[in-house]
This record gives C-alpha cells, sequence and structure tokens, in this order.
C-alpha cells in the first residue's frame, strides 16, 4: 500500500492548525483523523494545534459543521466524539455526545411517523430502529450510523449509561435491517424498486466495525462477504474499512498486508491506514 | 382489487394535465440549437466527431476556465453506468485546441467516497494522460453558500465547490441513461454530481428531502453558463441508473441548453419529455425548449436515431406511444 508518513501528515497541516482533505481550506473530517494518527503515533505537538482548530469550530448546539462556515452542525459530530474527552475537553465531549443522542433519522422522527400515518402510508406503531443521518431532516444511512455507534460504544466503555447504551443497540437494529440480501452494506439501501441491490466493501467495512460483539446470522453474512472484498478490492479507502470491520471480529488474516499499488488517494485514506495499522498492531484506539 | 395511485403515477399525471393546459401557450423563443451526431462505437474517430461538434456550436472558450463534469457512478468498468472516458478525454481536447485557458475533470459521485478509485475504475487513468492533475473530487473541494435564484426546491441555500462555481464554463458530459426516480438522468440530473458530499453525504439524500425534480431545477438555474454532451453512443436502459442493462444508440447529443439537449435525448429514448418533471420545472416557459418547435436541431434526424429504451413499470406512462 502507498502508505503516508508521519513527516507528510505534519507536512500537509495547514497553517491554521487543520487539514484538507486533499489540499486547501481545512475540513473537520480529515482533521479528527489526522489528530487521531498522530496522537497514536506520539506526536502531540500538531495534534493539539489540530484539536485547537476542532474545539474553535465546535457550534453552539454541541456538534460540528463539516467545514467552519457551514451554519449546520453534521455526521463529522460523531468523528469529533471518537476523540478521547480528556484531548477534546470534557465540555466539548460531552456536547457532542449529547448532540449523537438526540439525532436520529428523519423518518425515525414522530412528526415524520404521524404525517405517514396521516397519509395512509404506513401505522403509526410502525418503526424502523432508529440510525443517524448525513445531515440533520434527512433518512439515516449505513455511514453516519456505522459512525455515531464508534463513538457511543467508546463513551459507553468510559462512563456506561443506559441512554448511550439503548441508542448503540437500535443503531445496531437499523445496520442488520440495512444489509443487503446476500450479505455485507451498501450506503442503506437494501432495494429500489424491487430490485436487490448490492453491497459495497468500505460500508461493509463501517458497519461490521460497528457491530464488532455481535455474534449473529447476519454478521456471519457480512464478515463472509467481507473477505471476499478484502481479496478484491483495490481501493485504499475501501481496505482500511474492511481491515477494521475485520479486526473488530477477530477476523483479519494474521499478518494481513494490502496489496500492492493501493494508493491513499487523501489525507482521511492515509490517516486511517495508519489508524487501523495500530488496531492490528494491538492497540484499542477505536473500542475503548 | 383496488387500485392505488403511486405517487410517481401521480406526477405523471399532474406532469400530463400541466402539458395539455399549455398547449395554447404559443409564446415565442428564440430557438435553441442541438446537434444530434452518430458515433458507433469508443474509438479515435470520437475526437474529431467532438471537435466538430464544439465547431458547429462555436462553443467559446479563449482564456477561460472550463470544467468537464461526467458521470461517475460505480466501479463496474463493463457496464454502461458512467460516461465513457474517451469521450470526456475528446472533449478536453477539443477546449484546449479552442484555446481554453484551463480544461478540468470534476466528478463527486453520489454513493462511492472513493472517487479517483473509481476513476481509475472506469478507465479515466488509462485514456487521459495525467489525468490526477486535471481531476477535481467535488464531494471533498472547498466550497461557498450559494442561494437557489428560482427556489423549485425548499433548499433555501446550497453548499457547492467552487471549482465548479467558479467555472466559465460547465460542460455537463452524462451517459444517456434511465432513471427509476424520475424517468431519464441526461446532463440536468448529472448536476447532483455538483453537491459536496464532504458536506451532505453519501447518498446525497438532502436533495430528495427537497424534492427530486426540484433540486434538478434548481442545479440548474445555479449554472448558467453551461454546455452540454450527452454520451450516447452506449445509454443504458430498464432499472438506471445503476442497476440497468446497456443499450447501444450510437449518438452523441450536445448543445447550449441543457433543457433543449435532454428534451431531445429523451425524443430518442422514446421517452416524452413532457411528463418529464424537472425538464418541465426549468423551462422558463409552459413548453419552451422541450418543445420542439423551439429546437433547432442539426445533424440526424430524430427518427433516423431513435432508440426505445426499456422502461420499468412504473414508468410505462413517459414513453411517447403512451402521452
Amino acid at each position: 500500500m502507498g502508505t503516508m508518513s508521519i513527516d507528510e501528515l505534519v507536512g500537509r497541516q495547514n497553517r491554521d492548525g487543520g487539514w484538507p482533505y486533499i489540499r486547501g481550506a481545512s475540513w473537520t473530517e480529515p482533521t479528527v483523523y489526522a489528530v487521531l494518527a498522530l496522537w497514536a503515533a506520539g506526536e502531540t505537538e500538531y495534534a493539539r494545534r489540530g484539536l485547537r482548530w476542532i474545539v474553535r469550530n465546535g457550534r453552539t448546539d454541541g456538534g460540528w459543521p463539516a467545514q467552519p462556515g457551514i451554519d449546520q452542525s453534521t455526521w463529522v459530530t460523531a468523528l469529533v466524539a471518537l476523540l478521547p474527552p480528556e484531548q477534546l475537553g470534557q465540555e466539548a465531549h460531552g456536547r457532542a455526545i449529547a448532540w449523537l443522542l438526540g439525532m436520529t433519522g428523519e423518518e425515525s422522527t414522530l412528526t415524520y411517523r404521524m404525517r405517514e400515518w396521516l397519509l395512509g402510508n404506513s401505522r403509526l406503531a410502525e418503526r424502523e430502529p432508529a440510525g443517524w443521518p448525513w445531515v440533520p431532516g434527512t433518512a439515516a444511512w449505513v455511514g453516519p450510523t456505522s459512525l455515531a455507534i464508534l463513538a457511543l460504544e467508546r463513551e459507553h466503555s468510559r462512563r456506561p449509561r443506559a441512554e448511550v447504551r439503548r441508542r448503540v443497540e437500535e443503531g445496531r437494529g437499523f445496520l442488520i435491517q440495512r444489509m443487503c440480501h446476500d450479505g455485507g452494506w451498501n450506503h442503506g439501501s437494501v432495494r429500489a424498486l424491487g430490485y436487490e441491490s448490492r453491497p459495497y466493501p468500505e460500508t461493509t467495512g463501517q458497519a461490521l466495525a460497528a457491530l464488532r460483539g455481535v455474534r449473529s446470522a447476519e454478521v456471519e453474512k457480512g464478515l463472509t462477504v467481507a473477505r471476499r472484498f478484502l481479496a478484491e478490492c483495490r481501493s485504499a479507502e475501501a481496505l482500511n474499512w474492511l481491515r477494521l470491520g475485520l479486526l473488530a471480529h477477530q477476523e483479519l488474516p494474521a499478518g494481513y498486508c494490502a496489496p500492492a499499488g493501493v494508493t491513499n488517494r487523501t489525507l482521511p485514506d492515509g490517516s486511517l491506514d495508519m489508524l487501523v495499522s495500530a488496531v492490528q498492531a494491538g492497540s484499542d484506539l477505536f473500542w475503548s | 382489487m383496488q387500485k392505488t395511485i403511486t405517487r410517481r403515477e401521480l406526477l405523471a399525471a399532474a406532469a400530463g394535465a400541466a402539458a395539455l393546459s399549455a398547449c395554447n401557450v404559443q409564446k415565442p423563443v428564440a430557438p435553441a440549437r442541438v446537434s444530434v451526431v452518430r458515433a458507433a462505437s469508443y474509438d479515435q474517430s470520437v475526437y474529431g466527431t467532438v471537435r466538430r461538434l464544439l465547431d458547429e456550436h462555436r462553443v467559446e472558450v479563449t482564456g477561460r476556465n472550463v470544467v468537464l463534469k461526467p458521470n461517475l457512478v460505480e466501479f463496474e468498468p463493463e457496464s454502461s453506468i458512467n460516461t465513457n472516458p474517451l469521450v470526456v478525454h475528446a472533449a478536453l481536447e477539443a477546449l484546449r485546441a479552442r484555446g481554453a485557458a484551463s480544461v478540468r475533470i470534476a466528478e463527486g459521485p453520489g454513493h462511492r467516497r472513493n472517487t479517483l478509485d473509481l476513476a481509475e475504475a472506469a478507465g479515466y487513468f488509462k485514456t487521459v494522460p495525467h489525468f490526477e492533475d486535471l481531476f477535481v473530487d467535488l464531494n471533498l473541494d472547498d466550497v461557498s453558500r450559494v442561494n437557489p435564484p428560482r427556489q423549485f426546491s425548499r433548499m433555501k441555500k446550497l453548499y457547492l465547490p467552487n471549482t465548479a462555481l467558479g467555472a466559465d464554463l460547465l460542460v455537463s458530459m452524462p451517459k444517456m441513461k434511465t432513471h427509476h426516480w424520475v424517468g431519464a438522468t441526461l446532463s440536468m440530473k448529472n448536476l447532483f454530481g455538483v453537491v459536496p458530499g464532504g458536506v451532505y453525504g453519501w447518498p446525497k439524500n438532502m436533495l430528495h428531502w427537497a424534492g427530486i425534480e426540484e433540486s434538478i431545477a434548481d442545479l440548474h438555474a445555479l449554472f448558467p453558463r453551461q454546455f452540454a454532451i450527452v454520451d450516447g453512443i452506449v445509454g443504458m436502459q430498464g432499472n438506471g441508473p445503476i442497476q440497468g442493462v446497456p443499450k447501444k444508440v450510437g449518438v452523441l447529443v450536445a448543445g447550449a441548453d441543457p433543457v433543449a439537449v435532454d428534451a431531445t435525448c429523451c425524443r430518442i429514448m422514446r421517452i416524452d419529455p413532457m411528463r418529464i418533471g424537472y425538464l418541465r420545472l426549468a423551462s422558463e416557459e409552459a413548453e419552451a425548449y422541450i418543445s420542439e418547435r423551439n429546437i433547432q436541431q442539426t445533424g440526424e434526424s430524430i427518427a433516423s436515431v431513435e432508440t426505445p429504451f426499456d422502461l420499468i413499470p412504473e414508468f410505462q406512462s413517459i414513453r411517447l406511444e403512451n402521452s
């Protein structure tokens, strides 16, 4: 794999302390992954600058925007909540967790379900387990739900709370319901107009990471699909998530190395590669 | 058995009723020129064909910054899901030859995050020299806030990539495909790819909640400097835009007015453009640039190239024969 070095990651830090996806202005997602990767590597000085950038850009509602200047908190709040509270700050971290707990896909809200019931489209009692949306006011999908579960699971391991446990379990229920017919996950559309949809490697890895510790026939099907993807896939982003998903279930082949020629295309790809390699080496970055 | 009316049928009926009510509207408009040219296969002759298309339309790009926006959807190089890279490279070379200051290729896929990997699988790295240097992932580009000027949808504001907003000319280069929500996906629907996943996610579900047809019309209005080249050499029929099957048509369709270009493509596919909701919304007047009488068509006649596309049952009502 075309790995990214710590020096390269440091060299691409913007003056404001954040990181871009590839080049340009700083975004929340690449900055969180870079901070996590640098912290894991012991490069605390650059990580602290990144943390200060993240803290500066938190919004008053407790969430984070994808980029400063965007006036809406979104899915990236789950990534920020993955940062340890002692790094992010207890208050900011607590507010990020509260934002996540208060967020569901719009289809799970009482207002939406009432409207659907009044239109005769559903029974009021019918309710799919709640997942998380990319942006508030829209439906829940596999990607943001997986990230929110990872953040809340980590929070629960620090400070067990029934509310956090309930949302994690419900989110996992959402993932199980959104599994493709033959196993694995795509963005979250199992079928459209009666046609079965196919799974993707990256979202299969994300969902499996979020389903860590779950034993079920669905998870087994997902793992079978993930192993197949791992052998075929040539995308760094997808391989990073597949590795993490398989590691979560102790199913990554021992000594696994990504095939030659796979290139980290973006800074998050490079940072995530470092993080997953650390997990592969025994770190519990994502789980504790 | 009780027959229930689906939302799609309701929309189709509304569009039909609107079409009937608009029959008497005769406001004259300057005709939009649309070219339909034969292109039998993805071979070297495509370069000359695209060059002649741009010549015919006198596309003025001297000293200007041009962005080519293909449609990249999935990792399926053998399928007809993505715009063929040869067509995009042909446009890139032709626009450079016409004096463009810069020509970039930019796309932001709706479902897959790994855009460069997707482009590689679709053959772009092999076909377009220095592709990575020319390419901008619109999902991850820096953004600016804009307000849709027409507000067809519920979107009051939108963050869009600076590369697309800053283009002097945005060339929409879609694949000619059916679409299981809006009937057909052509140059206008292709603009969903400029909405950044980095802000709105994968999929860009906000557009669906704001109204798909209305969002297409809003995006169209946000980019007034467009040219469209539709890859209809091999399109996709049936359950498009992802799970359909290839349909050979053997044409490229081009013009400066995306509404007129898309309406012409619909007719080639034997779809009634009057029943495509976003075309009606985006048209300034009831029939402007959808109506054949307002399109100055050059090249092949529709009759000589028309190729009925298979439609899923939910969209049988938009077939021209059923209108």
